[in-house]
């Protein structure tokens, strides 16, 4: 379990970073906190020549948050997404998310910009970046490229982003104080990859009924997908609706099986994780459960 | 206070320092914990070569030739060598046994692959990193062959062999049948049927296999670094194999990082590592990677239990027929009496059955060989629990009424099983009812129901474990299997009065450091601190069978605590004649000669110890110098131990999850030497029984690829899958082993399967679902609520 032999590079600057991924094409290969990269190149199913080591690139691992986004450099590590107090108050959807990526030790190292360059189709800061929209700064030879969550996955381990380019940051909404979120997954143990995730926003109106409402899934397909054409919108919430709105959703999925989890069971897990993070969400914009 | 070294009688019980009993702390965590353990990967040696191998990707295939050139031609690359390279300067492995067809295994195979990952070349580099680009230039020219892969049709007459020196797949079948079972079937008011399947697994260890070989040109002798169970038995292998008198071998067992039966066959790349050392005349290294791990070190379970049972209408099981099937992997590690046949004459369990005959089924198929993982029975106690389970639904009965009326009692002991072994000092029904006086059965019905109400799923496992440990010299003759199971220890008690104790039993997590102190110290009247004890080393400690088969206590324990009362026997005679004093008034506590009843020691251990090197003109005429013991113990053919598991669980309807909400067992293993030892034990085993019963699975697929070679796909349990285990023990001492020590450390894997299976099958009870197979994993628990239509929405 040794990589095959690769060049390793330490660029100091983006641009240099640019430069070699111009310079090495797709030999190259970006390490940001490795906990993906470099288990594949052990087992060589990875095998780049080239290693492209973000960490000593300065302007990467800035996370801040302004009047309406909340502004998170590449190399933020997910640990820092889950302990940010001021990340909790204007978006704890995005820390729940990272909150829950595999084990503390690797949270330590993982960044939001390679498992968002990864693409792992059951990750979950993707799916985050999917529901949320988020807008995805990529710099290249040619200046910088915003990118769309909802657009940014192409396939599994596939991206909009082309190999010279960086991804260099992403950018959040606030969530309104009066929406409610959840975030939802089931995995073998805790700390494993999902099986089955989803994510969910919810906004009501005076009337009770609502006002707004974001779904999105992963696990069940090549990328995580926005369940945009289920509108609750102008509905009273109820056990009911949530479960007319995972059938529907179920409906829509085409997952395939594996070892853990057969295309059926995904089904019935996408169900069943609708009806709870729909639940949920309505529950803490009710007020139920404070951030 | 009166010494004998007849193994047979029961020493000394309760008496002594109270040593023997205290949970005293670990001796070995000291180095272990802050990072001072040294194991085989942490060996360095100037000159270290390391060694990789190529493998095959495919379960069954030809080996038309292997172009090692281009991988030779690289910078770093030392040798290639293949089977055929290793045929000169090895002798292959034969298995035989009566009823089966000896077995071959080549060092590495010339002629054919037999399952995706079998070594088929080694690479012998500078580093680790070169090995392995190495390994990849290796071009074997394969013919794909068709896969068996499934062990009841791979005893069909028209499957390919998978080793064409054998005329079936089918390695062997044998039925053994005691007293009447024909009459007990004619007599039965219903013959009920049962079946019972395990998935393949693996052992797991977190320090996977390795070896550092060295050849020490000089005095012609190999040092083989290895953590290995069997130390002794491993260096007669090698030496056999090598070409080697034993006496030119050195087997050293470092700090081992878990090995759960894994680490005891003498393995092909270990044997090719140390060939390649010799030949090359230098140091070589493999350190085994995970990949290889779950891929090509033995597997194990993949076996079965068909069950029929004869009943009377009153619970009474008058007959049992069992069939029995193990699917033995690419080669035999073990003859098939082994394994699989434990579960034969351990499947009465806890119960009286007169009337028994079973059959076993061995296949040999292209996946990964089995091996001897931790209970190499554990299948055995969920079968047996189930069956009665099921029968008491099918009459209608109370299943605690149908084991109490069925089951072996304190009473009825000495007990000899239908297969003939002997139970002595079980406490079946006494342990099994102590664990529901701690576990209130009826409220939890109660619970169980209110839940069952609202649409929540609880269930309740209970399952009483008969665990064989310490198998004697006896039980290897009687099985046909070679080998002993004796056990040897070395004490010496040094000029000083420091006491080094070495025995042949080699640790991998059991604290035998402290427990073999405390069972010395106790003998010697010294304390643990004065005692060092050392294992492992074949140059240092006597020849001994290892750890095994649970008898590091009864047996390893035994021993060095035998050997220690002999010391005892010696320093008591001298320190009589010294004192003039009769021999019986005198007891050492601390290190300290007391004539019993008096305040003030007038002479030391240390004083003795002295006397015994430097003076002994001074010892009695009839003393020999110097204060070192030697003995060997052959334990009785089988020491049993047993305990009652009872294990609560919830599963989920939504998401097919099992959450284990309580656990408990009553463990009786007897005299115990440290408590916190055992429990630790029973926890560690629990743990591996909830692994197999939910999480665990080696998994091929259909054209025999390993698709479970990392921890992505491989699952063991963490730390949130474990449930806090309430643990209380019952001390019945067995008459015959020494201090009535009956060793245990299998049967909580064997309790853990079959109380969680059990608890699950409890909580999908009514549902028209039979829960036969494992592991119960999400994805087939989902399965069986669909088929119920019992599913959430």
């Amino acid at each position: 379990m040794k990589p095959s032999p690769f060049d390793y590079h330490a660029p100091t600057q983006l641009s240099e970073a640019i430069g070699l991924l111009s310079e090495l094409g797709d030999e190259a290969k970006l390490l940001s906190g490795g906990q993906s990269l470099v288990p594949l190149m052990n087992m060589r199913l990875a095998r780049p020549e080239h290693v492209v080591d973000l960490n000593r690139v300065t302007g990467l691992s800035d996370l801040s948050v302004d009047q309406d986004r909340v502004r998170v450099g590449a190399m933020v590590r997910h640990r820092q997404l889950e302990r940010s107090a001021e990340l909790v108050a204007a978006n704890p959807l995005v820390a729940a998310a990272a909150s829950l990526i595999a084990h503390f030790q690797i949270r330590e190292r993982g960044t939001i910009g390679g498992s968002l360059a990864h693409a792992d189709p059951s990750a979950e800061l993707p799916l985050v970046a999917c529901l949320l929209d988020a807008d995805i700064e990529a710099q290249g030879p040619s200046g910088v490229r915003r990118l769309t969550g909802s657009e940014f996955f192409t396939s599994v381990f596939t991206t909009q982003l082309d190999e010279s380019e960086v991804l260099t940051g992403v950018a959040f909404r606030h969530l309104d104080p009066a929406e409610g979120w959840a975030f939802e997954e089931v995995a073998r143990r805790h700390g494993d990859f999902a099986i089955v995730a989803t994510a969910a926003t919810t906004l009501f109106g005076e009337d009770g009924r609502y006002a707004a409402a974001g779904l999105a899934i992963a696990g069940v397909g090549a990328v995580p997908q926005r369940l945009d054409a289920i509108s609750l919108v102008g509905e009273l919430p109820s056990d009911r609706l949530w479960r007319s709105v995972a059938a529907e959703a179920s409906s829509r999925i085409s997952p395939q099986g594996d070892i853990h989890a057969t295309a059926e069971d995904r089904h019935d897990l996408a169900r069943t994780l609708i009806i709870r993070s729909l639940s949920r969400a309505t529950q803490r914009a009710k007020g139920g459960d404070p951030r | 206070m009166t010494t004998t070294t007849d193994p047979v009688i029961q020493l000394e019980v309760g008496s002594g320092g109270g040593l023997i009993g205290a949970s005293t702390p670990r001796k070995e965590d000291q180095r272990l914990l802050t990072g001072h353990g040294q194991f085989t990967d942490d060996l360095h040696v100037r000159g270290m070569l390391h060694a990789a191998f190529v493998r095959s990707p495919h379960a069954h295939a030809r080996i038309l030739g292997i172009d090692a050139s281009e991988a030779r031609a690289l910078p770093g690359v030392v040798a290639v060598v293949t089977g055929e390279d290793l045929a000169k300067l090895t002798s292959p492995m034969v298995v035989s046994q009566e009823g089966a067809h000896p077995m071959v295994m080549e060092t590495l195979p010339t002629a054919k692959v037999r399952f995706n990952g079998d070594p088929v070349a080694c690479v012998i580099a500078v580093d680790r990193y070169v090995a392995e680009d190495a390994a990849e230039l290796v071009d074997v020219d394969y013919e794909m062959l068709e896969p068996v892969l499934e062990m009841h049709a791979a005893t069909d007459p028209g499957s390919p062999l998978v080793d064409e020196g054998l005329p079936s797949n089918l390695h062997t079948r044998q039925t053994k049948s005691y007293g009447d079972i024909e009459t007990a079937f004619a007599n039965a008011d219903r013959v009920i049927e049962t079946s019972f399947s395990s998935q393949r697994l693996t052992h797991v260890p977190i320090e996977g296999r390795g070896v550092l070989a060295i050849w020490d040109k000089g005095r012609a002798e190999l040092s083989f670094h290895s953590g290995q169970q069997t130390a002794h038995v491993t260096r007669t292998l090698l030496a056999k194999r090598l070409g080697l008198s034993e006496n030119q071998v050195r087997v050293i067992s470092p700090d081992i990082g878990g090995a759960f039966g894994l680490k005891i066959p003498l393995f092909r790349e270990e044997l090719t590592v140390a060939a390649m050392a010799m030949t090359l005349d230098r140091p070589i290294k493999w350190a085994e990677d995970r990949a290889e791990n779950l891929m090509a070190s033995n597997h194990a379970r993949d076996d079965s239990v068909s069950i029929q049972a004869a009943v009377a209408a009153d619970g009474t099981i008058l007959g049992i027929k069992a069939e029995l099937w193990a699917d033995y992997g690419a080669y035999a590690f073990y003859p098939p009496s082994y394994m699989i046949d434990v579960v034969g004459w351990l499947l009465l369990g806890a119960y009286k059955i007169e009337n028994y005959e079973y059959t076993i089924n061995v296949a040999i198929t292209n996946k990964c060989p089995a091996g001897t993982l931790r209970a190499p029975m554990a299948i055995v106690t969920w079968a047996t629990e189930g069956t009665v389970e099921r029968i008491a639904d099918e009459l209608g009965l109370d299943a605690v009424a149908v084991r109490r009326r069925n089951m072996i009692r304190l009473e009825d002991q000495p007990y000899r099983s239908a297969p003939g072994y002997l139970y002595e000092a079980l406490t079946l029904r006494e342990s099994f009812d102590e664990a529901l006086d701690r576990f209130d059965l009826e409220q939890f019905r109660r619970s169980q129901a209110s839940a069952r109400g609202e649409g929540r799923l609880l269930g309740v496992g209970l399952a009483t474990v008969l665990e064989p440990t310490t198998y004697g010299s006896a039980w290897y003759k009687a099985s046909g299997d070679e080998g002993s199971g004796h056990e040897a220890a070395t004490v010496k008690v040094e000029p000083t009065g420091a006491i080094n104790v070495m025995v042949g039993i080699i640790p991998s997590g059991q604290g035998y450091e402290t427990t073999i102190a405390q069972v010395v110290a106790e003998a010697l009247g010294s304390t643990t601190d004065n005692v060092a004890v050392r294992l492992g080393d074949t140059h240092i400690v006597p020849y001994g069978m290892g750890s095994r088969g649970s008898r590091g206590a009864a047996a390893g324990n035994g021993v060095a605590y035998l050997a220690a009362l002999t010391a005892r026997n010696k320093v008591l005679r001298i320190a009589s004649h010294r004192l003039g004093v009769p021999i019986d008034s005198l007891t050492i506590v601390d290190g300290s000669i007391f004539v019993i009843d008096e305040a003030e020691s007038r002479l030391s251990l240390a004083d003795v110890a002295w006397m015994c090197y430097m003076d002994p003109t001074s010892l009695p005429a009839t003393e020999a110098p110097g204060l070192e013991v030697h003995q060997t113990y052959d334990p009785p053919e089988l020491t049993f131990s047993n305990a009652s598991h009872v294990c609560v669980v919830e599963v989920f309807r939504d998401t097919g999850q099992v959450e284990i909400l309580d656990y408990h067992v009553v463990e009786d293993a007897g005299t115990l030497i440290n408590p916190m030892i055992v429990d630790g034990q029973i926890r560690g085993g629990v743990v591996m029984g909830i692994g197999q019963a939910l999480y665990e699975e080696s998994i091929y697929d259909d054209a025999g690829n390993n698709v479970t070679s990392s921890f992505v796909d491989y699952l063991i349990p963490t730390a949130d899958c474990v449930p806090n285990i309430r643990i209380h023990h019952v001390e019945t001492p067995n008459p015959n082993t020494p201090r009535g020590i009956k060793g245990m450390s299998e049967g909580p894997v064997q309790g853990g399967i079959a109380s969680v299976a059990l608890a699950v099958s409890d909580a999908l009870k009514g549902l028209g679902v039979t829960v036969d197979q494992l592991p119960l994993h999400p994805s087939r628990i989902l399965g069986y609520l669909r088929a119920a239509g019992a599913q959430d929405d």
